[in-house]
């Protein structure tokens, strides 16, 4: 009977037991969630004294602005503020900021001693009450102060997003001004968000295609000062230029650098065919890449030099081809209806920027390299010339009006198809390439 | 002519004559089953296919049986006549919050030796292109949620919750508290860009099927007849120190969680509560390849216990991709958790310590 009801109990206990029982925590998974822009909060950087005031307050808001312009960032206005930062020290009171649902908080002071400007600042992590980093300190002059605050939202930028910096960059473009018929073109090169515009020639003769250096002091281009165009090379800096003599008798146009900066792939028209040619710029040497009848020009670099992608009508349409870095065999990689241009590898190495023209439209478009996800970015009546951003986040690109007033104006869009909007410039703008972080 | 070949031939002859004229080997016809065929479509076979497949054991008035979304499921008519089918519905794909609901016993089930193992089929489930017009048009909006939201009125401040706008009344007899009018902002389901807003007529994405959901685990089986039955305790060489033994598990057991374990609308309405703040939108496209694990633990009104958010596992991208991915996981549960989750109190213990993977998958830029 003992045996029986000790059997009886043991089988009790082991059914009754596991019943409910489940191992470990409550496991749940998510694959949805939202894309919106992240709500953030920039209180007035704090002043070390009177003469930091000005600066402490544009530095602020070009912080802000920098982060509003990715379009993923939405500032919180400091009209919602709760508490106000008065010492940078201090502890942050991260109720308040969470009570106005910030998720994000950066916080800094501006210390100016003669034409020393100095710049702190910290970003925190609202809701974990955590610092996103550690704090940091730029030192310049005043002067430099927009380049001062765009480090410091490239921080604020890379430590919440995890993309890599584009902020404290430049771009090079052409300036137009006037009427589609008598149109003025400069070379120009300014802020990436259009400040701090700089012309680099005067309007006497057209200027087409500037190409920034992987490193950024010298820019590339082309001018029909002579009536034929012809590649120049410039050092931004001293504003002094340099020709690229190619062969006699022969049209050149359409440069851009190799990734190490010394030497450049370039379209030439040779007996009314156009090839693509590569020069190395120490030597003046030339040697062909391409020889075929079609015509083959935009090229551009893989990052790691080892491809070029360009354009050619080979197959009758203009299409996308990829190719040894030193010639040789190309293969195709657009395939949808349409005409494909200027190709242009991005930083990252993984996409390929292209213009698309199709049924009288005209798209920024992106696609892999090999051709697979190609995905059109924007439409319009005439979009064209795709430039990447330093982290390969955003394009940048000339979008032009119809009509005999159409204006050219420089336009950026997220690889994702979001936040498109124009680029301030003075006068309209074409042609933009897009230079390298600064230092 | 030797006796063999004698008698030999006059079996055969006899045989033969048997055959013949004795009629031994003319029998009834057997029965043969006569059923009228019909011409079935392949979705009506699959759907019958699937019908036989259906359990046929008498289904335990306690066992969750999802609520069948009728529009979707076209039961074909049944072609053979003679075999009953349960009246069970085709068991469909579970909804969210699956309905408690005792299933009528099938008319004349056929006990089957062993339990079907085969998946319940699921419906069939026909996408219909997103008919054209100005309401199909996508339309840019700063949010893409799963579900589109339409843009509230200009009045209304957002909210997770749309309530109208109440003011006072000084004539009214009831005075009603004064509130804002509030709406949920807007959003879209997909990121429309400039080129595909301009298009016309055409589908905008290849509708993707629906993940199959998990299949709701019935607590317990105790009185389905087939049920396995547990294996038996090893024979106890020393009945007290087995009954010891059994008394250490059972205690043990303590440690662990207990009490009915959540419904899966419990559990879809925690993720829905997470994944309104799982905010990908400004992560890089690295971390929007990383899976991050995040565990925490709840306090028994569903706050989250400080300190208790810890990465667990990542994988697929680098460590600072998994770094920023985390820290978007944790702003997650931080946020839409600051005034505790809503989990059923009495089954604490199955919630205390949550873990919830973060896939980002399907929001990765495409």
């Amino acid at each position: 009977m003992m045996r029986f009801l000790t059997s009886l109990f043991l089988g009790l206990t082991i059914l009754a037991a596991p019943v409910y029982a489940q191992n470990g925590p409550l496991r749940l998974e998510l694959d949805q969630g939202i894309i919106e822009p992240l709500p953030f909060a920039v209180p007035s950087f704090v002043p070390d004294g009177p003469a930091a005031t000005q600066f402490a307050n544009d530095i602020s808001r070009v912080v802000a602005a920098d982060l509003i312009g990715t379009g993923l960032f939405r500032e919180i206005s400091s009209d919602a503020f709760i508490s106000r930062v008065s010492n940078f020290e201090a502890p942050v009171q991260f109720a308040d900021w969470k009570a106005i649902n910030a998720e994000a908080l950066v916080t800094g002071a501006v210390n100016v001693s003669g034409n020393r400007l100095t710049v702190r600042f910290r970003v925190w992590d609202v809701f974990s009450g955590q610092e996103l980093g550690t704090g940091l300190q730029f030192a310049g002059t005043t002067d430099g102060w927009r380049r001062m605050a765009h480090k410091v939202a490239d921080q604020v930028y890379s430590r919440i997003t995890g993309e890599g910096a584009y902020f404290d960059s430049r771009v090079a473009f052409v300036s137009e001004s006037g009427p589609k018929d008598q149109r003025l073109k400069r070379l120009a090169i300014m802020d990436y968000d259009g400040a701090n515009v700089q012309y680099l020639t005067d309007s006497a003769s057209i200027v087409l295609a500037p190409r920034f250096s992987p490193t950024g002091d010298r820019l590339l281009y082309t001018s029909y000062e002579t009536g034929q165009p012809r590649i120049y090379v410039l050092d931004v800096d001293r504003v002094r230029r340099t020709e690229l003599k190619t062969q006699e008798g022969t049209m050149s146009f359409s440069p851009r650098f190799s990734p190490d900066g010394r030497s450049i792939v370039y379209s030439l028209i040779q007996g009314g065919n156009t090839d693509l040619w590569k020069m190395d710029l120490a030597s003046g040497q030339s040697v062909r890449l391409t020889n075929t009848t079609a015509i083959e020009t935009a090229p551009s670099y893989s990052p790691d030099g080892s491809q070029i992608v360009f354009e050619s009508d080979r197959s009758g349409t203009p299409q996308l081809y990829i190719m040894p870095a030193n010639g040789g065999e190309a293969t195709r990689i657009s395939f949808g209806q349409g005409r494909y241009g200027t190709p242009v590898w991005s930083p990252r190495g993984d996409l390929i920027a292209f213009t698309k023209q199709n049924k009288g439209r005209f798209h920024i478009g992106v696609m892999r390299t090999d051709g697979g996800e190609e995905r059109l970015l924007t439409s319009s009546f005439l979009d064209e010339g795709p430039t990447w951003s330093p982290n390969g986040r955003v394009i940048m690109f000339t979008r032009e009006t119809q009509g005999a007033s159409g204006r050219a104006t420089l336009y950026s869009v997220d690889i994702s198809g979001r936040n498109l909007r124009p680029v301030r410039t003075p006068d309209g703008g074409s042609d933009p390439s897009w230079g390298p972080l600064q230092n | 002519m030797d006796t063999g070949t004698k008698i030999s031939a006059i079996a055969h002859v006899s045989l033969i004559g048997l055959a013949l004229f004795g009629g031994t080997f003319r029998s009834e016809p057997l029965p043969m089953a006569v059923q009228d065929v019909a011409v079935v479509s392949a979705e009506q076979f699959a759907a019958m296919t699937a019908q036989s497949d259906a359990p046929e054991v008498p289904t335990p008035a306690a066992l969750q049986q999802p609520e069948a979304p009728e529009e979707e499921v076209t039961s074909p008519e049944p072609v053979d006549e003679e075999q009953p089918r349960p009246e069970i519905a085709t068991p469909p794909e579970p909804e969210p919050e699956p309905v408690h609901e005792p299933v009528e016993a099938p008319p004349e089930p056929e006990v089957v030796a062993e339990p079907p193992t085969l998946e319940p089929p699921e419906p069939e489930v026909v996408v219909l292109p997103v008919p054209p017009g100005p309401e199909a048009q996508p339309r840019p909006a700063d949010k893409v949620a799963p579900e589109p939201i339409a843009p509230p009125p200009p009045e209304a401040k957002p909210d997770d919750v749309e309530s109208p706008a109440v003011s006072q009344d000084e004539g009214a007899e009831v005075q009603q508290e004064q509130q804002d009018q509030t709406a949920p902002e807007e959003a879209t389901d997909e990121i429309v860009t400039e080129a595909e807003e301009a298009k016309e007529y055409a589908p905008r994405t290849t509708p993707r099927p629906r993940v199959r959901p998990n299949r709701p685990t019935p607590p317990t089986q105790p009185e389905v007849a087939e049920t396995e039955e547990p294996a038996p305790p090893t024979p106890a060489v020393n009945d007290e120190t087995a009954i010891n033994d059994a008394l250490a598990e059972a205690l043990d057991q303590g440690s662990e969680p207990s009490g009915p374990p959540l419904t899966s609308g419990e559990k879809d309405a925690m993720r829905l509560a997470v994944s309104k703040c799982w905010n990908v939108g400004s992560l890089s496209t690295d971390a929007l390849q990383t899976v991050v694990v995040v565990g925490f633990s709840l306090t028994q009104d569903g706050k989250i216990v400080g300190g208790s958010l810890r990465m667990i596992d990542s994988s697929g991208g680098s460590a600072g991709a998994a770094k920023q991915a985390y820290e978007a996981a944790r702003r997650a549960i931080l946020r839409c958790g600051a005034k505790g989750y809503t989990l059923p109190a009495d089954k604490y213990s199955q919630w205390r310590d949550i873990e919830i993977t973060f896939n980002p998958e399907r929001m990765r830029i495409k």
